[in-house]
């Protein structure tokens, strides 16, 4: 695995299958899909980047890479995907084997081009949308949270302020005679254009819809940043500071009486609708970073966002609700909030969700928004909580600095592939453009039926899953030159530094005859086939009604060893794996454990988030989601990984655990006693002090650097806490079983990892 | 015509005021007005009196002087079970003072123990003279909890003002926002007092004045097909404690929206934002409307057409054209809400729909055409000063009860009649009359005394309910020469206005002008017959058969309706008055005091150029003396001197075309006549002229205390402008339309 993870370093590139087998049918038995994990805008240390603009290929518009066969004397390249011979453009007239291009180096087979001919665009913009249903306490502190973030934006930034209760107040931070709001109505459902119009950007909207607004034009419209009449809401922070501040200063809950016990009229969905019509109104699509910045407390009750009535004896809907359809406001808030997903879209505008709220706040209705757009989502219990404000802070570190998060925006991704495979669709936080091309194939996985795709916000670890669809005919290929195929990845984006920026990855990896299973093993990448498989059971239980997602799991696991495994038909214990797949039916295992699949013991919100991540985080992020890892910490020597294994407690280790989502420093029952007694604080036990620390330490280090901040449980053994621990391991030891090898059993009637591979062997055997 | 008595020059005044009064118990003629004191004994006799007989009334006059309260320490209010009549001086008591009998239906009430008195050897009470209610025809009651049907309301302001283009434009904007601020420490009410804001253009703007801002928070609501309120409180405020943030907003309101460019005025929907932030108290809608309402409910369409004139459909351009200003003031009228709207726009506004609004609520009608400030913010700002300041009586109703065999046939004035005979009247404040028509409903009045009680009740501005009730006893008589010796030619000739202006609503204006010369007629040939038949004292003895034979006491009545059918709200067609100005003055005939409507139909003509007599100076009484009318006509004006027109609604300053030099140079501080009179102003006082000094207090003293403030003119003869004082000058043959020559 290692190699793989190499790879990645250069490319930012991982594959389910390194080795393709060069048939439709044979590529069918392999049971994994065909994928790329791809990071667009992974942070490499030697990144090039030229300043000028990439040359593509006049055929199939894939640009110019190391790939490409040169002739130098007649300044001819080949196309390496559609075999086209180009002439170099007039200013390449000086090249030669001894002066090549940078995009020619063998090394730079992953390139930026910095475009600044692309031209000017408009500033990043922040608009912030604030619950004020909460209590006056709450209120406060996302008020001063917001305040200090705008100590943080840059200095060029624009932003925006809408608060909502029972009705969306639409601030006019533009108008300084007194404070001015627009406001509309919580219960009702406003199309953009109406907001538009009430607010009075409408002509301008419909000016900005008249001109030229192709959407895989990433550069800014044709006066994109000529002044905009009608605009006195999102603007230059330099202009309206005093405005927004006196505005938060004197913003007060919202004044309409909730009725005793239970929730406020609280018009969420009304807000994001009016906020995200307001943002198309105000500012031209694609020509700036342009974020919708939501701060709630609690769900929504009123209007077209309605989760759950206000009725506190009204419970928010559960997985066993949605499950037997009895989630009344479910579906439509679903719909609702689809379609301001895809105008957000549309605009070329991420929304970011803190979730500062105890109880659900109807994320998983909301998911479109948030996923489509590649904005960020926070879930806290309380406004007063620092991982809030952290986490707001975050948002607006600049690039250098610590817990930046690289908030790329207004890009597009388009792949380019060669001739027997097509693109299936992509998994990921991104929005599928237009894009007809002979590459899309007719099978869909994922965001598919293009090969270009938008993404508004493109972080440092926003990782697109493609996967593709190998339609070579059995036999075919017999093309020496065909021994190798290739994919190039052109992601064109609005960089931090408010330069357009394209950058160019070109791949090649191996076509084999795909009976060769020696050849497809050695290829296999079972880290990001685990986390392609993660990807696709998320989407499948979400797009197919009565997935089951245990029993899908488990069948593909099953082929793929019947199909790959070493073993006498119908001798289960002649069964085994090479090194290639040995960790893959363990990753299923826990991923099967997981709460991706084992969802009833989680609101559909904590769902929801845990999806969005897995959607789109780095390859190793999302292992960890997948399958935790877990440290030891002793006297006994450096601290080391152990088994994800109940066997893996004892009295004198401290062990962290990183379940991404959270992670846990659980202390043995021995070290307890002893943190308890005091003794780190006593100088003849230094060592002890220092073992304490070192998990701490390792701990904070993980979630300050992990966006959103993992939660994180300090526990002991035997303490309420240590079920966050216990959940992850594999259960060898639970009361079921009599002899226990560790200190340690776990309650619970799940299969333990031995029980669940002896199971795989019978069945991956059977004839 | 010169024959014709006129009710100018020295004695002027008698000839239209009401007769002495029948019992000195009666309520004050500045109360209560009856067209005749006397009321005819039957049907038969009624019919022969041609002209309109009935009442106006003006319950909360203030030239009257205060009314007793008859109960200070709350006690008891004495009414007929039967009747509900309060108790007055007309009582009769029986059985030493244990019963009494009711004067209005005779019902034989028994005596509360705690208000039994003894009776004097007459037959009245020994405490008569220490009871305002025995001894007065007008009394107040302090109401108990069973008149409420909630707590008192406090005085609740809710201004609604126009922001669009034209606001501004005209100075509008800054002259309403200067004189409310102005007026703030004169609303009534003192600590209780509540007000809001609401400012439209083509949205609607909505200000949250909690007294902890450190300036008022706007909120707009574009939403004008269904308004809401953005926010459930702090709208409407305390004026005292959030004060600060109330001059705030007024200060800041002209600025912000002083480059306006927004011409739209969605007005409709500005209402129905204020009734949904005042519905739940009542009080008094101020609507400023700098232009026609052009968005949402309630647009006014431009709809005058001269053409209608003389068609079956005429009527339609005097009365509301979209159903929405109806049912509004409706509505508006049953949550205690009066609206009053101040009209500003320089073209077509449709008043005839606006005009709806105060017409049912209680609220008066301002029209300001083609408003600018620096001309006519004086006026403005009298007019909005006097309707802020002013005494003003909240949630009231008032009934007017009649003796037996009468009965009240018709109302006139701006009120929502409710269960027939009572007028709910949001607001009331002492310049609003109301009339009705008395018709009898037995062929016979069995009494000799008949009676009427008009009674209002109503929250003062301190939170007190309270009833003030005016009682008024007139002779039964048998004989038509009785009516015309108790005739009041004031009255009448008011009660003829508000019928005719009532009938121009459903009647073309032809139509209503000879009914009233035919009236007139009438009752003008019966008099005559009277005479003719001789009646005792030989009156008709030696008659020429086309001798003009008029009643003393209305003499002035064919030069009364002459003017009336003069007037801008019932002369000529289209082209002579369009239907926003007769509207206006339609409204001042409709609601205000006999004094106006006077003014209204036969201007008040004083010669001011020569010093001599105590003119301008403060005479006997303390008031500054006036000078002697002259005849409202051209030919009895002369050339070389100066006069003041008086029409009830403006003050012309009329200069004859030979008037010297000299008086330029006192009044105006002129060489001599320029070229254009018009922008000529008198006002100023010019250090060192007499002259100059005894206009000005004759303007002032004109001016007074009344709910219009006349704006003074200044028209040379001969000049184009003069055009403008013509309709005014009654006996003009040119301006008669209709005229009796
Ligand atoms: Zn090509
Ligand atoms: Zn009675």
């Amino acid at each position: 695995m290692a190699e793989f993870a190499e790879l990645e370093e250069i490319d930012g590139v991982r594959m389910t299958w390194n080795v393709w087998p060069h048939s439709r049918l044979e590529a069918a038995k392999c049971v994994v899909p065909f994928c790329t994990l791809y990071t667009p805008a992974k942070q490499t240390s030697q990144l090039q980047v030229v300043e000028y603009d990439p040359v593509p290929c006049k055929t199939c518009g894939s640009v110019l890479n190391p790939y490409a066969a040169v002739d130098f004397h007649a300044k001819i390249w080949t196309c390496p995907f559609c075999h086209t011979r180009n002439h170099f453009p007039p200013h390449y007239a000086g090249i030669s084997e001894a002066s090549v291009p940078a995009e020619l180096f063998p090394q730079y087979c992953t390139i930026e081009y910095a475009m600044p001919r692309m031209g000017p665009t408009a500033p990043p913009s922040f608009v912030f949308v604030l619950d004020t249903t909460v209590a006056e306490d709450e209120l406060l502190a996302a008020k001063t949270a917001v305040q200090q973030a705008l100590t943080m934006v840059p200095e060029n930034a624009q932003v925006g302020l809408v608060t909502f209760g029972t009705h969306v107040h639409v601030h006019e931070i533009g108008f300084t005679e007194c404070p001015r709001a627009y406001v509309f109505r919580g219960s009702k459902d406003y199309s953009a254009a109406q907001v538009q119009e009430q607010l009075g950007l409408h002509s301008q909207a419909a000016q900005r819809r008249a001109g030229p607004a192709s959407p895989l034009k990433a550069g800014p419209a044709p006066g994109g940043l000529a002044p905009r009449p009608g605009n006195r809401f999102v603007l230059p922070l330099s202009e309206c500071e005093f405005m927004v501040t006196k505005t938060l200063d004197e913003l007060q809950r919202d004044a309409f009486p909730a009725v005793a016990a239970s929730r406020p009229a609280r018009a969420l969905g009304t807000a994001v609708q009016v906020a995200a019509a307001m943002m198309g109104g105000c500012l031209p699509t694609g020509s700036g970073a342009a974020r919708l910045i939501l701060l709630v407390g609690g769900a929504c009750t009123e209007g077209g966002g309605k989760v759950v009535d206000k009725e506190l004896t009204e419970p928010i809907r559960s997985h066993k609700d949605l499950a037997k359809d009895a989630a009344p406001y479910y579906r439509k808030a679903k719909k609702f909030y689809d379609a301001i997903a895809a105008q957000l879209v549309a605009q070329g505008h991420s929304m970011d969700l803190f979730a500062c709220s105890l109880d659900q706040v109807g994320l998983s209705e909301m998911k479109a928004c948030i996923e489509h757009t590649g904005g960020y989502v926070v879930q806290t219990d309380t406004f007063t909580n620092p991982i809030f404000k952290d986490s707001l802070r975050r948002l607006f570190t600049p690039a250098g600095e610590e817990g930046y998060l690289g908030l790329n925006s207004n890009a597009t991704f388009e792949v380019h592939c060669s001739k027997d495979i097509k693109v299936a669709g992509v998994l990921g936080p991104a929005s599928a453009l237009e894009k007809k091309s002979p590459l899309v194939s007719e099978q869909v996985v994922g965001v598919g039926g293009t090969t270009a795709w938008k993404l508004c916000t493109l972080s440092t670890n926003t990782t697109l899953a493609v996967v593709y669809d190998i339609v070579a005919q059995h036999g075919g290929g017999s093309d020496p030159t065909a021994q190798q195929f290739f994919i190039q990845f052109v992601t064109r984006y609005l960089h931090d530094s408010g330069v357009m920026r394209c950058r160019v990855t070109t791949i090649t990896r191996r076509w084999v005859e795909g009976s060769n299973l020696g050849d497809l093993i050695q290829g296999f990448d079972q880290e990001a086939a685990a986390v392609l498989m993660g990807r696709v059971v998320s989407w499948k239980m979400e797009e197919e009604e009565d997935f089951d997602a245990t029993r899908w799991l488990d069948r593909s696991l099953i082929r793929l060893c019947s199909r790959f495994g070493d073993y006498r038909k119908d001798d289960p214990d002649s069964f085994q794996l090479r090194p290639q797949l040995s960790y893959y039916p363990q990753f299923m295992f826990n991923f099967r454990r997981s709460q991706f699949i084992q969802v009833f013991g989680h609101s559909p919100d904590e769902t929801a988030f845990a999806r969005i991540q897995l959607n789109r985080e780095l390859t190793g992020d999302s292992m960890l989601m997948i399958q935790p890892t877990l440290y030891s910490f002793s006297f006994n020597g450096p601290p080391e990984p152990v088994l994800l294994d109940v066997s893996s407690i004892a009295p004198d280790r401290i062990l962290m655990l990183d379940a991404y989502f959270y992670v846990v420093v659980f202390h043995g029952s021995t070290i307890a006693q002893w943190r308890k007694a005091g003794y780190q604080d006593q100088a003849e036990h230094a060592a002890f002090k220092q073992l304490l620390q070192a998990p701490q330490d390792e701990a904070h280090a993980i979630i300050s650097r992990r966006f959103p901040t993992p939660r994180f449980t300090d526990c002991d053994q035997n303490g309420s806490q240590a079920r966050f621990l216990l959940a992850k391991l594999n259960p060898s030891a639970t009361y079921n079983t009599s002899s226990a090898v560790s200190s340690e059993i776990i309650m619970t009637d799940d299969v333990s990892l031995q029980v669940f591979t002896d199971h795989l062997k019978k069945l991956a055997v059977q004839s | 015509p010169a024959a014709f008595p006129r009710p100018a020059g020295p004695g002027g005044e008698a000839q239209v005021g009401p007769p002495p009064a029948y019992s000195h118990y009666n309520c004050k003629p500045e109360f209560v007005r009856m067209t005749s004191y006397a009321v005819p004994n039957s049907q038969a006799l009624k019919a022969r009196w041609h002209l309109p007989y009935g009442a106006v009334v003006h319950p909360l006059a203030e030239l009257a002087g205060p009314v007793a309260v008859a109960n200070p320490s709350g006690g008891p209010i004495i009414r007929c079970k039967r009747c509900r009549t309060y108790m007055n001086p007309f009582m009769q008591w029986m059985d030493g003072g244990r019963r009494y009998s009711c004067n209005v239906c005779s019902m034989v009430n028994e005596v509360p123990v705690e208000y039994f008195c003894t009776l004097d050897a007459a037959g009245r009470r020994i405490d008569q003279a220490e009871r305002p209610e025995l001894c007065s025809g007008s009394v107040e009651y302090i109401a108990p909890a069973e008149y409420m049907v909630r707590a008192p309301m406090p005085p609740t302001y809710v201004f609604v003002i126009d922001v669009s283009f034209a606001a501004a434009a005209s100075g509008m904007l800054g002259a309403v926002c200067a004189t409310i601020k102005e007026s703030l420490d004169l609303l009534p009410g003192d600590e209780r007092t509540q007000v809001a804001f609401i400012t439209f253009d083509n949205t609607l703007h909505f200000y949250n004045l909690k007294s902890t801002l450190s300036v008022p928070q706007q909120m707009v609501v574009a939403e004008i097909d269904d308004p809401f309120v953005p926010l459930p409180d702090d709208l409407l405020v305390n004026l005292r404690e959030s004060r600060a943030v109330v001059d705030a907003l007024l200060d800041s309101l002209p600025q912000s929206y002083g480059r306006a460019s927004q011409v739209e005025s969605a007005m409709g929907p500005a209402l129905q934002a204020a009734f949904l932030v005042m519905n739940h108290i009542g009080g008094k809608l101020l609507l400023f409307q700098a232009a026609a309402p052009s968005l949402g409910i309630g647009r006014i369409k431009a709809r005058d057409n001269p053409a209608l004139y003389g068609t079956d459909r005429e009527y339609s351009l005097r009365t509301p054209d979209d159903p929405f200003y109806k049912r509004f003031s409706a509505e508006a009228s049953r949550f205690q809400i009066c609206v009053d709207v101040f009209a500003f726009g320089s073209a077509y506004m449709d008043l005839p729909s606006l005009g709806a609004l105060p017409k049912y609520t209680g609220g008066q009608l301002y029209y300001y055409p083609g408003f600018a400030a620096e001309r006519d913010g004086g006026k403005l700002h009298a007019e909005l000063r006097r309707n802020l300041s002013r005494e003003t009586a909240w949630e009231a109703v008032m009934r007017i009860r009649c003796s037996k065999g009468l009965r009240v046939s018709a109302f006139f004035g701006h009120f929502f009649i409710r269960s027939t005979d009572l007028l709910a009247l949001p607001a009331c404040d002492a310049d609003k009359s109301f009339s009705v028509e008395i018709t009898h409903e037995e062929t016979l009045l069995s009494g000799q005394v008949a009676y009427l009680q008009a009674a209002l009740l109503y929250t003062n501005s301190s939170g007190e309910r309270r009833i003030r009730v005016h009682t008024i006893a007139m002779p039964v008589v048998s004989e038509l020469i009785d009516l015309y010796k108790t005739a009041d030619a004031g009255a009448t000739v008011a009660l003829m206005g508000k019928h005719a202006v009532e009938r121009s609503f459903s009647s073309k204006l032809d139509d209503v002008r000879s009914a009233l010369q035919q009236r007139l007629v009438a009752s003008l040939r019966e008099y005559r017959m009277l005479h003719m038949r001789g009646t005792p004292g030989g009156m008709g003895a030696g008659l020429s058969p086309n001798a003009l034979v008029l009643p003393e006491r209305l003499k002035s009545m064919p030069l009364l309706t002459l003017g009336l059918t003069k007037t801008a709200a019932l002369r000529g067609t289209g082209r002579d008055v369009n239907s926003d100005e007769r509207t206006a003055v339609g409204h001042t005939l409709m609601a205000g005091s006999v004094y106006n409507a006077l003014r209204t139909v036969y201007p008040d003509c004083y010669p001011v150029y020569e010093l001599a007599g105590n003119w301008g100076n403060e005479g006997a009484d303390g008031r500054v003396e006036l000078p002697a009318t002259v005849p409202a006509g051209l030919e009895y004006f002369n050339p070389a001197g100066a006069y003041l027109i008086d029409n009830g609604r403006t003050l012309i300053l009329w200069l004859g075309q030979a008037l010297p030099p000299p008086f330029y140079q006192q009044a105006f501080g002129l060489q001599g006549p320029p070229q254009d009179a018009s922008g000529l102003n008198p006002e100023p006082v010019r250090q060192g002229s007499e002259l100059s000094a005894r206009i000005n207090a004759v303007l002032g003293r004109l001016r007074g205390h009344k709910e219009l403030w006349q704006e003074c003119w200044t028209i040379r003869q001969g000049t184009p402008m003069e055009a403008h004082v013509m309709p005014f000058l009654v006996e003009d043959r040119q301006a008669a339309a209709g005229s009796m020559g």
